[in-house]
């Protein structure tokens, strides 16, 4: 019996003693899911999306071209202010959209680290815009994994004016 | 007459030397409180990831021979650096429980065992993170967690063994499946490693040891423990077989009685 104790004793050390994986197999990416449409019979030609960073529109976040119902976009949030603001310059007509928000960093794992977490809580859009419709007000690392026809807000543009 | 005589008193002598020299024979069984330190704490170190120390301690008592009230307690300190945080945890941990031997002791001095057991743990501990990293188009962000204490109950069974390498000395083994119960809840951070349970990046979370341990052989007994039965009926030849076992005998009844 003591053999076997002892060699059981080693295979099952070294069967534990195996390191585990260092591999990040999850999204840390947290962005907010966002579809545009102007109506049923036109598109969006032109898509450019800038931040404004206190008040100074920052560098170019997307940049499109004939863009359908069903493209989505990934936008980032403020990780400092309880609001983000984009310049939408949709057709050669420029709107701007503020978000407001509150955000906690959170634990997401071991190897992937944390990512930030947001909540939408209002918004805020100049008259280009003709609604914004918020689908799922969590924007959290999940986010980019929403499936078609799913987004965090879809922004509908006043069709007259685009 | 005198010749039938002579006979039955020499057939008395002989008969009654024999009980002496049995007496003579008869063995004691000792057992007492067992207590041991697990010698994998030491290892791990070496073997995964992070600065990790700790310490366990474990005692054990015979009760009726083959149940074996436990407890273990112990301490562990955790200091990961990952490229966006740095995670501290460290605590101290108890665990109460009992282990049942499972084989049949096959002589007076047969002390070796496995067992299966129970445990119910415990741990308090406290955790804090600090150089949390995340950047994005707006920039990058670095904050931190302060240290909360944080309380874990969970459940375990176990399986492993126990046997005497010299007198009184012991080595063993014990694998471990582990339930989290309760663990003290944290929005932003879930422990990723509870002192007493180890990693929880799983639901159930294995863990691996083994110690050594002296036996205070302070008990004595000439009964050799029954082995105990999980199920089924015992045939009479293996009942006989095991009462003859029973006497104080040096235990040739050897391993072809089941039923344990």
């Amino acid at each position: 019996m003591r053999f076997y104790l002892f060699l059981i004793s080693l295979l099952s050390f070294a069967l534990v003693s195996c390191s585990d994986g260092n591999g990040c197999y999850e999204s840390v990416d947290t962005v907010m899911v966002t579809s545009f449409s102007v109506d049923s019979f036109k598109y969006i030609k032109t898509l450019v999306i800038k931040g404004i960073d206190r008040n100074d529109v920052g560098d170019t976040i997307v940049i499109d071209q004939d863009s359908t119902l069903t493209k989505r976009y990934s936008l980032p949030l403020s990780l400092s202010a309880d609001s983000t603001g984009f310049v939408i310059n949709a057709n050669g007509k420029k709107d701007t959209l503020y978000i407001r928000h509150s955000m906690v960093i959170s634990f997401i794992s071991e190897n992937c680290g944390f990512a930030p977490d947001y909540l939408i809580s209002g918004l805020r859009y100049t008259s280009g815009i003709d609604s914004v419709k918020i689908s799922d007000k969590k924007v959290n690392p999940h986010s980019i994994e929403k499936t078609t026809n799913d987004q965090n807000i879809s922004i509908y543009f006043s069709s007259a004016a685009h | 007459m005198t010749k039938i005589l002579a006979s039955t008193l020499v057939l008395l002598l002989i008969s009654s030397l024999q009980g002496f020299s049995q007496k003579k024979a008869e063995e004691w069984r000792y057992e007492g409180p067992r207590v041991g330190i697990d010698l994998s704490r030491f290892l791990t170190p070496y073997m995964q990831k992070g600065k990790r120390n700790g310490w366990e301690l474990q005692a054990d008592v015979p009760y009726k021979g083959n149940w074996f009230p436990t407890v273990e307690m112990g301490m562990q300190w955790f200091d990961d650096q990952h490229d966006g945080f740095r995670y501290k945890n460290n605590g101290t941990y108890a665990r109460l429980g009992v282990d049942m031997n499972i084989v049949k002791f096959e002589s007076m001095k047969d002390h070796d065992f496995a067992f299966i057991g129970a445990r119910y743990g415990y741990s308090l501990f406290n955790q804090s993170t600090d150089g949390i990293g995340y950047s994005n188009y707006w920039g990058t962000i670095t904050t931190s967690i302060p240290g909360r204490t944080m309380h874990a109950h969970w459940a375990e069974l176990v399986f492993g063994m126990k046997g005497e390498i010299f007198s009184n000395f012991f080595l063993g083994w014990t694998f471990r499946a582990k339930f989290p119960l309760s663990v003290s809840n944290d929005q932003i951070m879930k422990p990723y490693i509870i002192p007493g349970i180890g990693k929880t990046t799983t639901d159930v979370p294995f863990d691996f040891s083994f110690g050594v341990y002296y036996r205070f052989p302070i008990f004595r007994t000439k009964k050799l423990p029954k082995p105990i039965k999980v199920g089924g009926t015992t045939h009479p030849a293996e009942k006989d077989q095991n009462n003859q076992n029973y006497q104080g005998s040096s235990g040739t009844g050897g391993r072809s009685s089941g039923g344990y």
